[in-house]
């Protein structure tokens, strides 16, 4: 067992100092041609202490570009990349359904179409500004949520099978609605496809300020529960029979996977297959327990993500790849990969 | 230790469990018998608090099983049911482990206590060598003993058994009982299980209560029970009674 401990403890450490690594370079690499020294240079002239031995010998625009552009979007697609990881990995765990992503619920309908009546009516509230695209969007995907879950709740009960039956009607009928607005959106048409393709594109620090702390909370509660998360897997009645209350682990679970995805839909559309994927590679790699997986699709997402948008910028330069495309070129190949080489049945 | 007064379940008017009325006492082994749709499973699950009752009460250790938390029931009841274990890719010792779970404080790790319980339940289950084995890889007997050895970790004071032996050849259908009963002996345990087979009934139970259509026809010991005019009223069927030649209890020939 101690054993155990500590080869998870070295996989996530070395997971951790790969996903670092790999955001410097990803920071160092645009199509603005900034030398990867220099990059650096910036960057540490930033750090106390280091920051008096560094000559500012750089424009100014070569510091935007690197603090205010590509930073706080390789963060972002680092946080969003785990958010719908982890948010994945626990709709699969509580729907017990290989097929769950975290947009199964309509999560991301839901969101999609907040923004979609955002951009098309210009809706722009005071005190919020430029946020209101994204909390808009939050708050219709969570309703979307609400919404399905009330839909599924029979007495006390919400039978599984019947949720996510629920989450697709739901999902189908806001794909109309959304189609609908589209239709009627003329030269707003553009900036919505964009958007539901999953962007990272118009990021700039306040969207981490307001993501960050919303996904690390829900990520730490949902964290909490990995053994229930286990139990579960082991049947309904046996969970239920461990002392485990099935109903409240799950809507609770349920709530801060929507949360997580919620915020990060909010802030980068609807990017797609990293939540389906992610979970599916850890699992097939080290397992059923949830103690490891959880941790693991967190950094893994990270990593998957800050990958694929860095291609997105970098393949084509200047002009950018839709993200979502880049998770589907990237995640299917490498998951069929792992499936036709996995033995036996791993969900 | 415990006891149903007046207990009732009717869903969509239809009657599932009617007045039913039994005690249990600490350390005896009492058997659910009866046909398909009796209302034995059911009754099962009214006591184990997964289903409401509709009238009566069931009294867990003095107090109705609607009070007891999750938890505090996990302490001190433990459920096996027929399909057991679902298949899951988890190692036999970290199933069995999970028998600790009623016991820990949300986010307490296992002390060095409860894993010394664990290895004592796995050896004394048989399980030692097969506790690195994934559970989808066992047999349905070998995974109905881990489900055994996770309800023993869980230290109850009383043990329900829902037909655990339903799916299981005569070798694992014996092994798994006698499992139970050595438990018992050991620990002054508590069991109340469902059985299909009467002769496994009438070998394993001090007690067997007899139900039909939601109803205890009778109750008492298996001499009572286990005879042609009692079987035949309820099964609609004409079973030969014979003795056990060792145990001198009754067995019932087809």
């Amino acid at each position: 067992m101690m054993a155990k401990r500590s080869t998870l403890w070295l996989t996530i450490i070395s997971l951790l100092i790969g996903l670092v690594i790999l955001m410097a370079l990803s920071v160092s690499l645009g199509s603005a041609q900034i030398s990867f020294v220099n990059v650096w240079r910036v960057i540490l002239s930033h750090v106390p202490i280091i920051d008096g031995w560094i000559e500012r010998d750089w424009p100014d625009s070569t510091e935007t570009i690197v603090l205010d552009l590509r930073m706080p979007r390789i963060l972002l697609a680092a946080v969003v990349g785990a958010a719908l990881a982890l948010a994945g990995a626990l709709y699969q765990g509580v729907l017990r359904n290989p097929l769950a992503d975290p947009f199964i619920l309509g999560v991301s309908s839901g969101a999609s179409f907040g923004a979609a009546m955002t951009f098309v009516f210009g809706i722009q509230m005071v005190w919020i500004g430029q946020m209101t695209l994204p909390v808009v969007a939050f708050i219709c995907g969570f309703a979307t949520l609400m919404i399905v879950y009330s839909i599924a709740r029979i007495g006390q009960k919400v039978r599984m099978e019947t949720i996510i039956l629920a989450g697709v009607v739901v999902q189908a009928f806001l794909g109309a609605c959304l189609s609908l607005v589209m239709s009627l959106a003329n030269e707003k048409l553009q900036t919505i496809v964009f958007w539901m393709m999953g962007s990272l594109t118009l990021t700039d620090w306040s969207y981490n300020a307001v993501v960050i702390p919303v996904i690390a909370l829900t990520a730490i509660v949902a964290m909490m529960f990995t053994r229930e998360l286990n139990m579960l897997g082991l049947g309904e009645e046996v969970a239920y029979h461990s002392g485990v209350s099935v109903e409240r682990t799950r809507f609770v679970l349920l709530v801060l996977a929507s949360l997580m995805t919620g915020a990060a839909v909010a802030v980068s559309g609807a990017i797609g297959f990293v939540g389906l994927v992610v979970p599916h590679m850890i699992r097939l790699i080290v397992g059923s327990d949830y103690r490891l997986i959880l941790p693991l699709s967190i950094i893994g997402g990270a990593i998957f993500l800050v990958g694929a948008d860095t291609l997105a910028r970098v393949l084509l330069a200047p002009r950018e790849l839709p993200l979502g495309v880049i998770t589907a070129f990237l995640g299917a190949p490498f998951f069929i990969y792992l499936l036709r080489q996995a033995k036996r049945e791993y969900f | 230790m415990l006891s149903l007064q007046h207990v009732s379940k009717t869903v969509d008017e239809q009657t599932l469990v009617s007045d039913v009325s039994f005690d249990v006492e600490a350390g005896q082994c009492v058997g659910l018998i009866g046909p398909n749709g009796a209302g034995k499973s059911t009754l099962m699950k009214l006591i184990s608090g997964m289903y409401e009752v509709t009238d009566g009460q069931v009294l867990l250790f003095g107090q109705n099983v609607k009070r007891w938390s999750h938890k505090k029931k996990a302490q001190r009841v433990s459920v096996l049911t027929q399909d057991g274990l679902a298949p899951y890719p988890m190692t036999v010792y970290e199933t069995v482990m999970m028998g600790c779970y009623p016991h820990l404080k949300f986010f307490q790790r296992e002390s060095a206590d409860d894993l010394s319980r664990v290895d004592h339940v796995l050896t004394m289950t048989g399980l030692m060598n097969l506790k690195d084995q994934m559970l989808d890889t066992l047999s349905g007997g070998e995974r109905q003993r881990v489900a055994i050895a996770k309800a023993m970790v869980q230290d109850p004071d009383l043990l329900l058994l829902d037909e655990p032996t339903s799916f299981l050849d005569i070798g694992y259908q014996t092994e798994v009982l006698n499992i139970v009963k050595a438990w018992q002996e050991r620990t002054g345990l508590t069991v109340l299980m469902v059985l299909h087979d009467l002769n496994l009934a009438a070998q394993y139970c001090d007690r067997l209560i007899l139900l039909n259509q939601g109803e205890i026809v009778k109750q008492g010991a298996s001499d009572d029970i286990l005879n042609t005019e009692t079987l035949e009223a309820v099964y609609q069927t004409k079973p030969e009674i014979v003795r056990h030649p060792v145990k001198d209890i009754p067995q019932i020939l087809l």
